[in-house]
């Protein structure tokens, strides 16, 4: 090897030859091999350097010069080569690495949590929603909270409408028949209105079960006790419940009836969902799907729960979440959600 | 309460309204109409049998009849044999429907021509009896059946317990017209029309002992009666109400109840020994035969009508047979009672016998009412039996009602509906449900209810009665609101608390179920669960006969059903109560709130170990989305559960609950196949417990993980392990977690090799290697010391 126009000559036909493989190479691996072989520790190009020391010492810049150029015009070449094949086999994805998108998802096993929980717990929002808070109490409970500070002494005809489960012969240990010893419970335990509660909860009958009778039931009871607490209060809670529940364009109504715990009483009602309230099959015709009962506290059940009658009113209102989710999913049987096939609970 | 439409509106005076109307305006004034059904009878005509005949081929009783009806005659076919030759039948051609919903079709009957229908009561919707064909005592063929029997509508209205009054047609007309804004032109008390001057002083005497139970007892002497069928008019309306005429005397009692809802009875006088009425509790011992052919045993707990022997009648329940009325009875004693309402409730449900009247008393009627009847009765007895009416009839009436007023501000009405009602609207109101209302000039009303409403004593209650006449629908609907001087801060309830709990496990896989809390007591008992069970005294099936001890035989019941169902394998979860009885005399029991977790549809021992794994792994996820708790556990014998895999849960150091496999004999004892995987964990210690999560300063330095495989006895745990190595670590030992659980060729018999992994970091500063290899040397040190460790690479 002799003087600089060697260096250079050497120089350029490597790059010359390289340049001409790097453009013939036509994947990411033989260009990364490329890089070995031209710009390689042990490559012709980097022994170049090693010639310098036999030059002279103002040849020595001009031989650096040459060097360079040749290193960096194969290293763009590379680079724009290793571009050119990387856009190449993007424009080509969609058919390189096409999968059958339509071949069915694997889900993951997953459970998921009873209507009957999601329905109460979406009743609550609700309810949350207007200051209310959930209050919990006995299944088991006593003939006093039960029945008689309801209004609902011994003998009474009106206690054949809630035919009961006892656990002694005295009748005074018993399943509650409905949520409403929590009015009085809860009074007791707050002691001073404002009251606003939510009882969710078991409750149990002894009728004889069927597609709609179920001895073992639940139900959700809103208290309200506060001064001046009308029925227009009542009328205005319910609406905004059923509305919230249903949809804006349900409306509601409140029948007169009769409990002994609550003067006056109502049966309230809402408007069929699917008529619209002109009355259809679904609705029996009438327009109207009965929900629950409700009415104004009566002043003894107040009394009894140690709140002044002359000072306070109050209302409560209660209903069944199975009925709740009857007419929201278009269950025809009661008995299926305490059934528990997985089949129908997969359902909803 | 059925209810003829022709009876109400006749009574009310309204004749423009269609039954759906009279139904909508009783509905919302709190007499909810059940039902509305039209009786027309306009397609049924009046046929007379000619002939007869058996049908020679059918395999059923059938009967071959020719039938005139005027212009034709007509083969018809029928079940019942009772339409023998000369019977008035009504009758039904092909094409009509029949008002019990029948369409009348033009065909054969096992080859006989069958070209009408011959129509029994129920399905021209008269009664329910469907055994005969209905038999008529008049008209001529060929007749329109609506000429004797006028078209009607029977409404079913349900009418709530407080308000006996309006078990009768003119309770419901007096609430009918007031619902309409219109007068009822009828006074409640009928007047008087009795007049015979009785021929001794006392033609009865009547004795109440038992004034608790009798408030008032009426007898009244009617004599000179001729028993016989009633009019039409009166049969109409009894079958139009439902009920079967049988003569004049009884229709005439049946026909006051349900005008007035006032029970009455009627005696044959004849037969009451020493025209005396006792009105008292049964003897001991004493039985009476009943109208309805029973013979029944009373007790002195039962209140009785008894002439000078014996008990003629269960007061408020039933008559007595030989005291009835026949066609040979000519003088009556005519009873317009009040019993308690009680009482009659009591006898009714120890007899298991509940009639017309008991139904009636039981609510509580007004003495007043008692009154009523007798006049009413009296004067229908007059009227069509012929009956003479004594002046002097014995009204015994120890305690007469008080009257009741009701003082309040008209303003209260308006504070509790909120809706303002004009004070003329308020007072018409009432008026026309025949309250009497004085104005005082201090700015109250005295309110006086009619005395047949015993309903009415509270202001509310007056409320309650402007309310439904005024209409709800007018009522405003309006929102609480308001300033508010106390209140409760907002929390979570104990239930949505535990939803996390509950999302966790779904996502695990677990499907939340709810299951009845009753279950059957004798499985409790058979599977070991019947400790402190609270058992039902009256339940309806012993399926269903004590509150659970545990959620466990529930949630394996469900596996059952879905295993009926095709599904072998399930993966359930229950969050719900446990009942435990508490010692000493009956008192409300324990309800702790449980989670159930049943996995079932495993198969090997392998699978029943990976599953248990799983399992708990799944517990603690669940755990840990309500709160950052501890689980641990420790070897465990629960009822139920596999002796070598069973567990006890630990959270935070207190044991709350059992995870385990299923002993195989809990499987076979609900038929289930293969291996399950189940835990049951109280949740209520847990939600007492701190669940603040805490957020502590990120590592600094990078941590240094190593494996460690342990080789030790069989008998040894892996948290015991686990525990050594935590101690001999050290603080800078972070973690240690067994992972791999190997038996085989690298391992000598009887022992096992379980791997840890470990990890190291010091809060301070990097480790080194050489610090690292130094605390694993402890630790092996320390593992081979306590449990007789050896190592594998
Ligand atoms: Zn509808």
């Amino acid at each position: 090897m002799s003087g600089i126009e060697e260096i250079e000559r050497r120089a350029r036909a490597i790059a010359e030859r390289a340049l001409e493989a790097i453009a013939a190479a036509d994947d990411e691996e033989a260009l990364g091999r490329l890089r070995v072989e031209f710009l390689g520790s042990k490559s012709e190009l980097m022994r170049i350097p090693k010639a310098f020391a036999g030059l002279a010492a103002e040849e020595r810049p001009a031989a650096g010069r040459a060097f360079n150029r040749a290193r960096s015009a194969i290293e763009e070449a590379l680079a724009r080569r290793a571009e050119e094949l990387r856009r190449a086999r993007l424009a080509d994805l969609g058919a390189s690495e096409a999968i059958d998108v339509t071949f069915p998802g694997r889900p993951p096993q997953v459970g998921r949590l009873h209507v009957l929980t999601r329905i109460q717990r979406e009743v609550e929002t609700v309810m949350e929603r207007m200051g209310y808070h959930v209050e919990d109490g006995p299944e088991v409970e006593t003939d006093w909270y039960n029945f008689e500070a309801l209004n609902l002494p011994r003998g009474h005809a009106a206690r054949d409408m809630q035919d009961t489960f006892f656990f002694n012969e005295t009748e005074d240990l018993l399943l509650r028949t409905h949520t409403s010893p929590m009015q009085i419970r809860s009074m007791e335990r707050l002691r001073r209105p404002p009251i606003f509660v939510i009882v969710p909860g078991r409750t149990y009958r002894r009728d004889a079960t069927d597609a709609s009778h179920l001895a073992q039931f639940m139900q959700v009871e809103a208290l309200a006790v506060d001064e001046g607490l009308t029925v227009g209060d009542l009328k205005g809670t319910i609406l905004y419940f059923a509305q919230s529940l249903w949809g804006a364009e349900r409306r509601i109504r409140i029948r007169p009836s009769f409990f002994p715990y609550t003067e006056p009483s109502f049966e309230f009602d809402l408007s069929c969902g699917v008529c619209g309230g002109v009355g259809c099959r679904a609705c029996g015709g009438d327009g109207w799907l009965e929900v629950g009962g409700c009415g104004m506290v009566h002043p003894n059940v107040l009394r009894n729960g140690g709140i002044d009658p002359d000072r306070y009113t109050g209302f409560a209102w209660g209903f069944g979440i199975e009925r709740i989710a009857m007419l929201r999913h278009d269950v025809d049987d009661l008995r299926l959600f305490y059934e528990n096939d997985l089949r129908f609970l997969e359902q909803l | 309460m059925r209810v003829s439409f022709e009876w109400l509106c006749d009574l009310a005076g309204v004749h423009d309204l269609a039954p759906d109307q009279v139904a909508e305006a009783l509905t919302l004034a709190g007499f909810s109409v059940e039902e509305v059904r039209p009786v027309d009878l306009s397609g049924i005509l009046v046929g007379r049998v000619l002939e007869q005949q058996p049908h020679p081929s059918s395999r059923t009783p059938l009967w071959i009849h020719r039938v005139d009806l005027g212009d034709h005659t007509r083969t018809i076919v029928a079940g019942a044999s009772n339409a023998t030759p000369g019977s008035l039948v009504p009758v039904a051609l092909p094409g009509t429907r029949v008002p019990g919903g029948t369409l009348v079709r033009d065909g054969k009957i096992a080859g006989v021509p069958a070209q009408g229908m011959l129509c029994a009561e129920d399905e021209l919707l008269i009664s329910d009896d469907h055994s005969a064909i209905m038999l008529l005592d008049e008209g001529h063929p060929g007749q329109r059946l609506e000429e004797l029997l006028p078209s009607d509508a029977w409404l079913e209205v349900e009418v709530t317990p407080n308000r006996p009054d309006c078990l009768g047609h003119l309770g419901l007309a007096r609430e009918l017209a007031a619902a309409l804004g219109r007068e009822l032109d009828r006074p409640f008390m009928p007047p008087f029309t009795g007049g015979v001057e009785p021929p001794g002083t006392d033609l009865v005497t009547v004795e109440i002992e038992a004034v608790d139970l009798c408030r008032r007892y009426i007898g009244a002497p009617i004599s000179g009666v001729r028993v016989g069928p009633s009019p039409r008019w009166l049969r109409r309306r009894l079958y139009a109400a439902g009920v079967r005429p049988i003569n004049n005397v009884v229709d005439v009692t049946n026909y006051v109840a349900l005008e007035y809802g006032q029970p009455l009875h009627a005696f044959d006088l004849a037969r009451i020994a020493g025209r005396t009425i006792v009105v008292r509790r049964a003897r001991p011992g004493e039985t009476l035969r009943c109208l309805d052919g029973e013979t029944r045993r009373l007790s002195p707990d039962m209140l009785v009508i008894a002439d000078a022997e014996r008990a003629v009648a269960i007061a408020g329940v039933i008559g007595g047979e030989e005291s009835g009325v026949t066609e040979r009875t000519t003088d009556v004693l005519l009873e317009a009672a009040n019993f308690d309402g009680v009482g009659v409730r009591a006898v009714s449900r120890t007899l298991r016998l509940r009639t017309e009247a008991s139904s009636r008393f039981e609510k509580g009627l007004s003495p007043e009412l008692a009154l009523a009847g007798a006049r009413r009765a009296a004067a229908l007895l007059a009227q069509v039996a012929g009956g003479r009416v004594h002046v002097n009839w014995v009204d015994a009436y120890p305690r007469p009602q008080e009257p009741v007023r009701v003082r309040l501000r008209p303003e209260q009405v308006d504070a509790l509906l909120g809706v303002h009602v004009p004070l003329q609207e308020m007072e018409d109101i009432l008026r026309r449900l025949a309250f009497q209302v004085r104005v005082g000039e201090d700015g109250y009303w005295d309110v006086l209810p009619p005395v047949f409403r015993l309903d009415v004593r509270l202001p509310a209650d007056v409320v309650e009665e402007v309310g439904r006449i005024y209409g709800y629908d007018r009522v405003p609907p309006t929102l609480p609101g308001g300033r508010r001087t106390s209140w409760l801060p907002a929390a979570p309830s104990r239930d949505r608390r535990l939803d996390p709990l509950r999302h966790a496990l779904a996502g695990a896989g677990y499907t939340e179920v709810v299951t009845p809390a009753m279950v059957s007591a004798a499985l409790l008992e058979r599977l070991g669960l019947a400790d402190r069970v609270m058992r039902v005294i009256n339940p309806i099936s012993d399926e269903q006969d004590a509150m659970r001890t545990a959620l466990l035989p529930s949630l394996l019941q469900v596996a059952v059903l879905n295993r009926n169902r095709g599904r072998a394998s399930v993966a359930v979860f229950e969050v719900a109560r446990a009942y435990l009885a508490l010692p000493g005399p009956p008192r409300q029991p324990e309800e702790p709130l449980r989670l159930g977790v049943l996995r079932t549809g495993l198969s090997g021992p392998e699978e029943g170990r990976a599953a248990f794994l799983e399992l708990k792994g799944a517990l603690e996820r669940a755990l840990d989305a309500i709160g950052p708790v501890q689980v641990d556990y420790e070897r465990a014998h629960a009822v139920g559960y596999h002796p070598g895999r069973c567990a006890r849960v630990r959270v935070c150091g207190r044991p709350l609950g059992v995870v385990g496999e299923l002993h195989p004999e809990t499987m076979a004892c609900f038929d289930l196949g293969g291996r399950a995987v189940a835990l049951e964990i109280d949740l209520e210690p847990v939600l007492a417990m701190d669940l603040r999560r805490r957020a502590r300063p990120l590592p600094r330095f990078p941590a240094v993980e190593r494996d460690l495989a342990v080789v030790v006895d069989e008998a040894v745990e892996a948290a015991a392990l686990e525990a050594t190595i935590r101690s001999a670590g050290g603080a800078l030992l972070e973690s240690a977690r067994a992972y791999d659980e190997y038996r085989g060729a690298q391992v000598p018999g009887g022992r096992k090799s379980v791997t840890f992994t470990m990890v190291f970091r010091s809060p301070e500063r990097t480790l080194t290697d050489a610090e690292v290899n130094a605390l694993v040397e402890r630790i092996r040190s320390a593992l081979a010391g306590e449990h007789g460790a050896a190592f594998r690479a």
